[in-house]
């Protein structure tokens, strides 16, 4: 089942009972961003939450957690509410395999239906802005879907980038933008700068959930996003030409924001409680000028709650950053197995793989840290034989307790690179990384006494299947 | 509204402009400082809308603002 707008599977989600309506009056501050915040401290398979009651608004819709639990993201792969994690990872996995499919363009955007343009453009008159943690400088756009492209290769559609930025709202039609050096947009940008032009840009929000999935995966710098989330749907993305800049831009959006970042401009930003579970800010960055606002009639306003994790954030940026570093290891290494990326978007990855030789993991956990996205998070690898399931954390912490010895099976690389927001990066940008190589050594590397594993019985399985079944059936 | 604050919650620079005001008339205002840019609504607790209340941590002084690092840099132009 794809999804062609964000509508579409917030019905989903209500009919799978995993849509809460609060429809009490609430504030708009604290209440929203605790609300959404709670659904990361009631267990698992918390809601999508949706208000439309919130104090001094006439007409505010707003949807959050929309990700926000292992049900939903199932939901919005097309998948049933109680697939396993690990499942999903795999399903998204078998899915990328199908990658390029070409998008659909569609004349009839809902979000033509409105329009502000130039001096009457008024972002507060559009959206319910809102603020999410105390020391916030503001309030934000976080899940947005950002379109980009190369100003040196501006038809190439591949090159065109679809992401998520922090997007801080500091006027009426002005917003303060954040491109992380490692990212597409980051690219775009500089080389616009360095000819001391502005760079177009079209800011989609609302979108379907799978646009929200692949607009915060690290993909490589030529591969459309459009071209992934067809791969994820089954079904091709439905595109349409966004009115002033031209840009492909996602046709079931509730709301598109077009304009220029300004060329060679930065203004004081933030802070803003990031995806690490700390704040950072207090930098000057880009500026955006809005010159058009499209939207749909009585617009969804969909935003993201991030603080300490877990957060919507985590299972919203978990599966797609695992299967990237998955394919791109098993390029050039079929041994790996499966890639748990799952924590603060891969700053920490769990690894499993099969030997070659003696030192083998320790050169996976190397080239994990020299992905794309490596380059930028990917400060801890933890190897794990291929028989342990990295998803699995008392299997991995069972085996960095029985397989690890400290001295040769933990290596410290100092002064790599990493993302500035990075809290333990020192200076930032900056960090060293570490591989914990918690695989059983293999010859030549004859450490240890691991001649006896204690595995499985060779009958666990069948008994597995029979009490899960008798289970079942006392019911 | 009701009339501007004297001062912005963080860095107490006095000039405060009104970015929005409630639908509703007269439940709330969005408000702006003129210098750290720092935005909030006038219905928010006190430890985001009072000086007096307001976090340590986050405040900001002049220097903070003067001397914040460009991300990402501006680059050199291209000849």
């Amino acid at each position: 089942m794809a999804y062609d707008d964000l509508r579409s599977f917030l019905d989903t989600l209500d009919k799978e009972g995993q849509l809460l309506r609060i429809t009490d009056e609430v504030l708009p501050e604290p209440d929203l961003a605790a609300a959404a915040n709670a659904t990361g401290r009631i267990g698992e398979n918390a809601p999508a939450l949706y208000f439309n009651n919130v104090k001094g608004f006439t007409n505010a819709r707003i949807a959050m957690n929309v990700h926000g639990s292992w049900a939903n993201h199932a939901l919005a792969l097309g998948l049933p509410r109680n697939t396993p994690v690990k499942e999903q990872v795999e399903e998204f996995a078998r899915r990328w395999d199908a990658f390029p499919v070409a998008p659909e363009r569609r004349e009839d955007a809902p979000w033509r239906e409105n329009t502000q343009e130039g001096d009457e453009v008024d972002l507060f008159s559009v959206l319910p802005l809102f603020r999410l943690n105390d020391g916030d400088g503001g309030f934000y756009l976080d899940k947005a879907a950002v379109v980009s492209r190369d100003p040196d290769d501006p038809e190439h559609f591949g090159k065109q980038n679809v992401g998520t930025y922090r997007i801080q709202v500091i006027g009426t039609n002005r917003l303060a933008f954040q491109p992380v050096p490692m990212h597409d947009v980051a690219q775009h940008l500089r080389k616009a700068e360095e000819k001391g032009e502005d760079l177009p840009i079209a800011i989609t929000l609302g979108n379907d959930p799978v646009m929200a999935i692949v607009a915060g995966m690290p993909m490589a710098y030529d591969q459309s996003e459009y071209e992934m989330a067809g791969a994820l749907r089954g079904a091709p993305a439905p595109i349409a030409t966004a009115p002033l800049t031209g840009f492909d831009v996602p046709w079931g959006s509730e709301v598109v924001i077009e304009g220029v970042i300004e060329s060679r401009k930065r203004q004081i930003e933030g802070p803003f409680g990031e995806f690490t579970g700390h704040y950072s800010g207090g930098r000057r960055m880009p500026v955006i000028r809005v010159d058009r606002v499209s939207f749909r009639t009585n617009p969804v306003f969909e935003s993201l709650y991030l603080g300490m994790p877990w957060t919507e954030c985590d299972y919203l940026v978990g599966p797609n950053t695992c299967v990237p570093l998955l394919k791109q290891l098993r390029a050039e290494f079929p041994e790996v197995k499966a890639v748990n990326a799952m924590y603060t978007h891969g700053l920490m990855v769990i690894i499993s793989t099969a030997k070659r030789y003696g030192g083998f993991a320790k050169a996976v956990g190397m080239r994990a840290m020299t992905t794309p996205h490596g380059l930028g998070y990917v400060s801890q690898v933890i190897l794990v034989d291929e028989d342990v399931d990295p998803f699995n954390l008392p299997q991995v912490m069972w085996a960095m307790s029985a397989k690890v010895n400290p001295k040769d099976d933990v290596v410290v690389i100092p002064n790599l690179s990493v993302l500035e927001l990075a809290p333990a990066a020192q200076p930032a940008g900056i960090t060293s990384k570490m591989i914990i190589d918690a695989t059983t050594p293999v010859s030549p590397d004859v450490r240890g006494n691991f001649s006896t594993p204690a595995k499985d019985l060779p009958e666990t399985a069948q008994w597995a299947a029979r009490l899960q079944s008798m289970l079942a059936n006392r019911a | 509204m009701s009339n501007l604050p004297a001062e912005c919650p963080r860095c107490a620079f006095e000039t405060v402009a009104r970015l929005a005001t409630s639908p509703v008339p007269g439940v709330w205002d969005v408000l702006q400082c003129g210098r750290c840019l720092y935005t909030w609504r006038t219905t928010e607790p006190a430890r985001r809308t009072r000086r007096e209340a307001y976090p340590e941590n986050f405040k900001l002084t002049p220097a903070d603002i003067a001397n914040a690092i460009e991300v990402p840099e501006v680059p050199p132009l291209l000849k």
